[in-house]
Formats: C-alpha cells, structure tokens, sequence
C-alpha cells in the first residue's frame, strides 16, 4: 500500500482555490437573470391591478368591486365633471345650481358641517339611510330594511323609467307630500324624489353604483341619470385619514422625539449589519473529517450485564460464578481438567479445612433465592477460592 | 471579500452623527455611500490574493504523540503589500497549531510560517486549504482568497513497546549466545567448526573432523536463522472496540465524556480507550523489531474482507520502518472478517513453513463462524500463533463484588472470560498457540512467545 495522494510537486506550487470575479458572474448569472425576472414581474402585476385606495365605501378612486370609479368614468366620458371632495370646505367652493352633491356618508360631519350641506344650494343625492337625513332631507323617513334586488321602477320619475329595473332595496322611506316613491319596496319606496327647487333624492342602497353591480340591470343608466344631471358632479366622501379630534391637544410619542431618531436607529441598523458581514465572514472553509467509530469493547459484556439485572437472573449469574470459581481451583488442587463434581468438593474440602456439604452448598448447591443470597454466594465463592491460594 | 470591525464601527459612530444632523435622511444616505466608498478604495488598494505562490517543506512523517512543524513559504510576486491574516486548514485531527497567523509580505518578497502539528490519530493528514485575507490600507475592508497547497504528514503507530526491546534483545542474546554455543540443544543448527581451546566442552569435539586435520576440532551451534515470521493483522469489526486508557489524548473532543455519560455507574475510566487494532499493532512492531534482530524475514498481512495491506520483508534494515510506514494508514473496517480468504491469502503468500501471527480477537461468535473451521489448513502447513488483547475493563468487572448490580456484571464477564479460556483451549488442541493478554502486556507477551518458540527450534 502506498501514499494515497500523489505527492506535491517538486516545485511545491500551489494552485489558487478561489473563484475569480468573472467566474464568479459566470456561475451565478442565471440566478441573477432569474431575481431580474421575479422582480419585474412584480413590478408588472403592480402597475396592471392599478391602485386601490379609498375607504371602500362607494369612492370614485375606488377600483374594488365595492368602490365607484368605473361610475365616475362614465361620468367624465360623458362630460360631467366628477370631483371627488372629502371635506364640506371642498364641497363649498363647488355650491350652485348646476351641482349635484352626492352623499354616501355623514359619520365624519360635524353639526355645523351637516348644516352647511343643507344650506347649499347644490341638488343633493343621498345614498343610504345616513345619520342626519333628517336634516339634510326634511319630511323623508326610513320605515324599515329591505332586501337589494332587481326591482321595477313603478312610478313616474323620467330617471327611473328610462333606466328600467335597478338593483334596489337597503331601506325603504316615506316622502314628505309632492314627492315620488320609486322602486317600491314591501311598505315604502327605495328611492324617493322629493321635486322642490333644489331637488333632493334618496336611495336606500348604492349597491347599484358600485363596480360590481354597474353593468347589470340598468343600474349604469340610473346611477347616470341620478348622479350625472348636472354638468357638476361633487362626490363627497370620507377623509383617508380621520382628522384630529379638535380640542385633545395631546401630542403623541412619535411627534415628541426628534426627527432623526428614526434614522439614527436606521442608521445603526445598517451598523448592525455590517458588523454581522464582519463577524460572519469565515477564514476558509470548514474542514470535515472521517472519524473512526468509538465503541467500547466492553459494551457487550456491560450489555450481558444489565440483562442479567433485568432478569433477576439469579441462576445463570450463579451457575457462571461457581463454573469459574471451579475451572480456577482445579489446576490449583492438581485435578485433571474433567474432575468429577465429588473430587473437587473432597479436594477443596481437605485443603481448606472446611466442612464438605458447606463446600458442596456453595459450589454445587441450588441457585440462591433472592440478590442478597447471590451477594453472599459470590463472597463465599471468594473465600474458597482464597483459601485455596493460600491454605 | 471581508469587512472588519473598523467598518462596523464606522457606521456605528454614523448613528450619532446622523441623531444630530439637520437633514438625518440625507445624512443616512450619505453614511451608506460614504461607507461603501471607503470599502471600494480599500479593496481597491488591498494586495491581491489570487497571484500569491506558495511553497511547503518540512517533515512528511511523525510518530503519534509527537509534533511536527510543516512549514509555508509565501511569496507575492504582485506588485502591492500583502497585509492581514492567513490561516493554514488541516483536520481536526491534526491538531494544527496556530490556527490563524498573522501575515506581512512586502512586494517581491517571501516570508516563512510555520505551522505545528500534534496529531491525535494515525494515518494520513492532508493539508485542506490555505486561506489568506489580505486588508486594506484603511483596514476596512480586506480581500479574501484560498490555495490549495498539497501537503500530506503520514502519522506513524508509536512503537510504545519499544522500551520492551532491550529486555528482549537481551533474552535473545542470551539465547544466542553471542559466541556460538558448544552444546547442542533444541532450537540450534550446526554453525562452524574450530579449533578447540582449553575449557571447551570435550563432547562437542567433532571426531571425525580431527581425524581429518591434525588440530582437535570442535563443532559449534547457533540459534535457527532465516526463519519466516508473518504477521497477520485482522482489521475487521473486533479491532475496533476500544480496550485499555488511550496513552494520548483521543481527539481534540472531548470524546470520553460522551463515552462516560453513556456508561452510567462504570468505574473512573472515563477515556474511551485506544482500538485493539492500535494495540496489535504496537505489539506486532515489537515482534518485527525482536525478529529482524534475531535474523528472521518479517512479512505483514492486514486482513479483512480483502487484503488492506501486504508487505514482504526487504532488506533487514529497513523492514521496521517499511512495516511502521504500511501500518500507518489502517483504520478497522467495521465488517465482519472472511477468515477463509485470509488463510487462502496466506497460504498463496508463504511458500514455505513459517511462522504465522494472528493478531485478531479471541471472539467467540466470530471464531465459531471464521478462523476455527480453516485453521487445520494453516495449522498444517505453518506455526500459527494467536495473539488477542484482552479487556482489562472485563478483568475489572469480573471481580466486582458487593452489590448485586456488580455481581450480575461479574458474572457477565465471568461468562466472557469461560468462552475465552475455552475457545483458547480448542486452538490449542488445534496446535496453535495462543497469547491473550492485557493491552500492555500484549507486546512483551508476544515477545516472549516468539523467543520461547524459538529457544525450542519450533520456528
């Protein structure tokens, strides 16, 4: 058998073990191309859904199924100008007769607010049994719930009988007299026209306006004619953050630290991790080794042992005790290797001086009842064979 | 590449300047490119890894149990400083010393590192790698390259036994005589004749030769020479139990506190103990000593499935070292041994009658099914002697007394020790002779038996 590696060299030259920066960009630019790729697709996917932003409640920036922006499209193709206004200041500026102001929810308005609203002169679309419609349309009330379904218009408001059937229901009302109840529900109407100078419609659900529902029916056609008969269209809807509570004062935490907190956490953050590249970057390779198996010889006899121990093999243990003790006094008491039982008992018993049916108990004798008995047994087995030795 | 802990720090300190600058966002930004610039430059500037030759000289050899310097010449033909940390990779077992070194050559120079090895195993170690990180002029960042730089240190058996051979060559002086005995006994052959001077013994006055001269001539005897020893060494699964307290310490692990975890309510040996193979080995290195001294042919045979290992005795001198050499690289194979193959390899190898060593184990199981059925055919032909290394933990055991947890275990290694005795005894009758002794005792056990063996001319 020889060396197993050819040995070095003569020269004793060494070869570089590290990739160059060429091999390196050989070696991995399929997984780079492949990043590329994953994160332009990314990208893609993004700009294709387009941005939905909007509380999701009927909002013409809204591209969900429950917002309104494919409404406000229509609109502006057909050359309303939809605005889309989150405070009754915006809504203000905008006041006239030739505005229609489209409410889908009062819960942000203060009382002052909801009074302006009633006190412009915009032509008003409410959807919605809204907190303070009482106000905002005087003498029209809510009777009960109704179930959102195609359902016929049933009166004479040209709106409703050009579009036909509509997705209707929410709430059904009760106008104040000259006014007209569409699309009657199971005790009211849905959608209710009160016909005064400033007009003002009510309908108990804007399902029909929603991107979802639009196509169907003729929703498109009275969410139309509702919401685009003026050359104004104001779209008031609620704020994407919910103004302060006026009067609290109470700057919170984040306010209170400086400005470059935040960064100096960012900055020791990128400290962080170049110290774990410092810490983590290992001085070669970690070497591995075939190590040989480290078994005991022993076990096996330790094995043998314990399952003496578990056994309670009392008489195994002590048929081996006593077959050792004999095999160790026969050459010592000058017998010959097949000595019978009785020479040996006779033997050992004469040398030592010891009485012959003790010997013949102890080496012949039944195995001992209990540990104790094969404690004693092996002590005994000792004496014999001491005294033997040495007599 | 690699960055250091002034980089770290660099952008640490970044943080305080950044809580107080009037515009922390661009200042962050400014950190992060002002630190990646600093890291560019330094890279730049750093002495490259990749053009850096290295040599390797020093001892290719070592006994176990003692150290080694190999030694690494570095030379940068580039045209900038290398500057940083280089760290020279072996196997755990190799017990390299220092790990890593620091690392200064100027352009167009060289410069000499060593590296100590203190081996815990035998066999052979090779050199993995050598790593370099070369900093910059900043020491932010550095340059990180590895070389490979063959380089093999075979790791030699110890020849513990060797303080026996002194007491041995002299037993076998004595047996010899030095000059040649005058008697002729058992173990001797005819040497020469001479003439005779006052004080021989007159019955070994060769008559017939005075006849023929004039002068009284005397016949004289030596000892049998030229005699063939093989050593065969079984490296199956039974070499690989671990017997005795390991003479070093085992492996930079601490591998006997697993092993004395394992063995809950054993005694204070907590090494795991050193293979039978090592300590047969260290036995068989005596012997081969002891008989090259006394004239013989040494061969050696490891065997397990297959033929490991093979070498005829060359010339007389370098036979121990060619045999310590072959040794070397055996590890036990953990299969079971084909004892068939192993007398057919040796009957295919001795021609004529020898001497034939077993080393092995005198385990029970294993003899029934291996050795014990082939052993006529090697009987019949050559000397065979058995030599097995005893447990000394079964020694132990067996005179456990007390409680009865160590009687039962008594008893177990009562049972063990019976089927040793017996299965001895049936080698015996087989005509072998069988040594089975401590591992200590193993060497000069063996030892005695080749000159007792001798001394009766049985060789």
């Amino acid at each position: 058998m020889t060396l197993t590696t050819a040995p070095a060299p003569a020269a004793g030259t060494s070869t570089p073990a590290s990739p160059t920066a060429g091999g390196l960009w050989r070696g991995n630019r399929g997984f780079v191309l492949l990043g590329l790729l994953v994160a332009l697709a990314a990208v893609l996917a993004a700009l294709l859904t387009g941005t939905s932003s909007g509380n999701g409640r009927l909002d013409p920036e809204d591209t969900t199924l429950n917002g309104g922006k494919a409404l406000a499209q229509l609109l502006r193709r057909q050359g309303v100008q939809v605005e889309r206004v989150s405070t009754v200041a915006d809504a203000g500026r905008l006041d006239g007769p030739g505005t229609t102001l489209m409410v889908t929810d009062t819960s942000f308005l203060s009382d002052e607010e909801l009074l302006r609203l009633v006190s412009g002169r915009s032509h008003l679309l409410i959807v919605g049994a809204l907190p303070g419609l009482d106000r905002l349309a005087p003498g029209v009330t809510p009777l009960s719930e109704a179930t959102p379904r195609s359902r016929e218009p049933a009166c004479a408001l040209p709106a409703a009988v050009r579009a036909g059937s509509a997705h209707l229901g929410g709430t059904t009302f009760t106008g104040p007299r000259g006014s007209i109840g569409c699309y009657p529900g199971p005790d009211g109407a849905t959608l209710v026209h009160v016909p005064t100078a400033r007009t003002i419609t009510v309908v108990g659900d804007g399902a029909f306006m929603t991107n979802q529902r639009l196509a169907e029916d003729g929703n498109a056609a009275l969410a139309m004619n509702l919401a685009g008969a003026r050359p104004v269209l104001v779209w008031l809807v609620a704020p994407d953050r919910p103004r302060p509570v006026p009067g609290s004062g109470e700057a919170t935490l984040s306010e209170l630290l400086p400005p470059g907190i935040p960064w100096a956490v960012a900055q020791l953050v990128i400290a962080l991790l170049v110290v774990a590249l410092w810490r983590g970057r290992r001085l070669g390779p970690v070497v591995v080794e075939r190590l040989p198996v480290v078994v005991r010889a022993a076990e096996t006899v330790e094995g043998r042992g314990r399952l003496y121990r578990a056994r309670r093999a009392r008489d195994r243990a002590s048929a081996t005790l006593r077959a050792a003790c004999a095999a160790r006094l026969v050459p010592r008491l000058g017998l010959p290797a097949d000595a019978a039982p009785d020479e040996i008992i006779a033997a050992t018993a004469l040398r030592t001086g010891q009485d012959a049916v003790w010997v013949r108990s102890v080496m012949y004798g039944p195995p001992p009842a209990d540990d104790a008995g094969l404690i004693a047994l092996a002590g005994h087995l000792d004496t014999l064979e001491r005294q033997v030795r040495e007599p | 590449m690699a960055l250091t802990g002034r980089a770290g720090l660099i952008a640490a300190l970044g943080a305080i300047a950044v809580l107080f600058a009037p515009r922390p966002a661009y200042a962050v930004l400014g950190l992060l490119l002002l630190l990646a610039a600093l890291v560019v430059v330094d890279l730049s500037l750093a002495g490259s890894v990749r053009p850096l030759r290295l040599r390797r000289g020093g001892e290719r050899l070592v006994r176990l149990g003692e150290q080694v310097a190999v030694e690494l010449i570095v030379e940068n033909p580039g045209r900038r400083r290398v500057r940083g940390v280089l760290r020279d990779a072996w196997p755990p077992s190799a017990g390299a010393s220092p790990r890593v070194q620091r690392l200064d050559v100027p352009a167009g120079e060289r410069r000499r590192l060593v590296t100590t090895l203190v081996p815990t195993r035998r066999g052979d170690r090779e050199a993995v790698t050598v790593a370099v990180r070369s900093l910059g002029p900043l020491g932010i960042a550095a340059r990180q390259g590895s070389h490979h730089a063959p380089w093999t240190v075979r790791v030699l058996p110890p020849f513990l036994s060797r303080k026996h051979l002194p007491a041995k060559l002299s037993r076998l002086r004595e047996l010899e005589g030095r000059h040649p005995a005058l008697v002729r006994g058992q173990g001797t052959e005819f040497d020469s004749l001479r003439e005779y001077v006052v004080g021989d013994d007159v019955r070994s006055i060769d008559w017939r030769a005075t006849a023929r001269r004039a002068d009284v001539v005397v016949r004289t005897w030596r000892p049998e020479r030229d005699r063939r020893v093989l050593i065969v060494l079984d490296t199956g699964r039974t070499a690989a139990g671990r017997v005795g307290t390991a003479p070093f310490p085992a492996a930079p692990t601490p591998a006997g506190t697993s092993g004395a975890a394992r063995e809950p309510g054993g005694s204070g040996t907590s090494a795991a103990g050193w293979p039978r193979l090592d300590w047969s080995m260290d036995a068989a290195l005596l012997l081969a000593a002891l008989a090259t001294r006394a004239g013989d042919r040494v061969d050696f045979l490891a065997h397990d499935r297959t033929v490991r290992a093979w070498t005829s005795g060359a010339s007389r001198t370098d036979s121990l070292a060619a045999l310590v050499n072959v040794m070397a690289p055996i590890d036990a194979e953990l299969v079971e041994s084909d004892s068939a193959a192993m007398v057919a390899a040796v009957l295919a190898r001795a021609k004529r009658r020898c001497l034939v060593v077993l080393l092995t184990d005198l385990n029970p199981a294993a003899m029934d099914e291996g050795l014990l059925p082939v052993l006529p055919q090697l009987a019949a032909r050559h000397l065979v002697l058995v030599a097995a290394v005893a447990d000394p933990r079964v020694a132990e055991m067996a005179a456990g007394r007390g409680t009865a947890e160590l009687v039962y275990d008594a008893a177990a290694a009562e049972h063990l020790r019976g089927q040793r005795a017996r299965l001895t005894a049936r080698l015996r009758r087989h005509g072998c002779e069988v040594v089975d002794a401590a591992p200590d005792d193993l060497a000069p056990a063996l030892a005695d038996a080749y000159l007792s063996l001798k001394a009766a001319g049985r060789l």
